[in-house]
């Protein structure tokens, strides 16, 4: 009895080494999505494919594991006093890439989950466009606001 | 032996158990950043002004005319281009009575002394720049016809013009 006992508590400890075998999944916010200069009421696009203004997060994560990827996206942009501007996005307003190249994505929705899939290595990127919607009486300042991606392991 | 492999098993169970249960979940945010430049604003600054018109003698005001010609002053983000679009009446009115109007011109200069300004044709519009400072002044000028009949009275129509970026 003793030594089932002992048989037990060993393989519940090293239940946790093997757990961490697996790399630790991490997201990390690469590039915001700056839509730059924006004038009253004209809309202003920034496209996935864009290197310079698009959002980018990169992932690190299990090897070749399928990751379900959602965003929360804001409806709006907050400037000053409160004033808010209009952002909207559509489908194919974001981007996978195993190879984490900006050149090579698979466009998908950001307004709903997307399944993809860890390189060999266990990175991904993804990258997000969207469209700002200024008013004619736009009230002019700083504009921001926040987009935050979430990511799961599937089983 | 038959008590270790039951045991052993059940650790099997534990551990797999406890690997399904910790799905790996993770997030990060980003930033959305604009920065909104100035909006346009347009202001009537001047009327266009005919004076006193006789029946049957054309009256012309020249768009050059800074004293009687129609002037919008217009202000937004400094050196960006800008669309300018006219709604133009074709007759003005008193009353019932109405008297034609038309040969509208323009001119548009970045200060108010219109030097260095490029005439334009109204009807067709225009597309320039705001100054370095913002600035825009558009003036009109246009022709009345009245009749050798037409009825005394002071004659008024509206004339908009709409700037967009």
């Amino acid at each position: 009895m003793k030594r089932e006992s002992f048989i037990l508590i060993a393989a519940l400890l090293l239940g946790v080494p093997l757990l961490a075998q697996s790399r630790p999944l991490t997201v990390t916010g690469v590039r915001g999505l700056t839509f730059g200069a924006v004038l009253p009421g004209v809309p202003r696009i920034i496209l996935r494919t864009d290197p310079a203004n698009s959002g980018q997060f990169d992932i690190r994560g299990p090897n070749r594991k399928q990751v379900l990827l959602s965003f929360v996206l804001p409806a709006a942009m907050i400037g000053p006093g409160g004033a808010l501007m209009p952002l909207s996005f559509r489908a194919g307003d974001a981007g996978y890439s195993q190879s984490q190249l900006i050149g090579s994505q698979v466009g998908f929705d950001p307004r709903q989950s997307f399944t993809a899939t860890l390189s060999n290595n266990g990175r991904g990127s993804v990258f997000v466009g969207g469209r700002a919607n200024p008013a004619t009486n736009q009230r002019a300042g700083a504009y921001t606001a926040t987009i935050t991606l979430t990511v799961t392991v599937l089983p | 032996m038959r008590t270790v492999t039951r045991l052993t098993l059940a650790v099997v169970a534990l551990v797999v158990t406890s690997t399904v249960a910790q799905a790996q979940t993770n997030n990060a945010s980003i930033t959305a950043t604009a920065s909104v430049q100035t909006p346009i604003n347009v202001v009537g600054a001047q009327q266009l002004n005919f004076g006193n018109v006789f029946p049957g003698v054309n009256k012309a005001v020249a768009a050059t005319d800074l004293a009687n010609g129609g002037r919008f002053d217009v202000t937004g983000q400094g050196s960006t281009p800008v669309t300018l679009s006219f709604t133009l009446p074709a007759t003005l009115s008193s009353g019932g009575n109405t008297m034609p109007i038309g040969s509208f011109s323009g001119v548009h200069a970045l200060l108010n002394t219109q030097a260095g300004g490029l005439a334009f044709t109204p009807s067709a519009g225009a597309t320039t720049n705001l100054s370095a400072g913002g600035l825009l002044f558009v003036w009109l000028g246009a022709q009345v016809q009245p009749a050798t009949n037409q009825a005394a009275g002071t004659y008024t129509a509206s004339v908009t013009m709409t700037v967009v970026y």
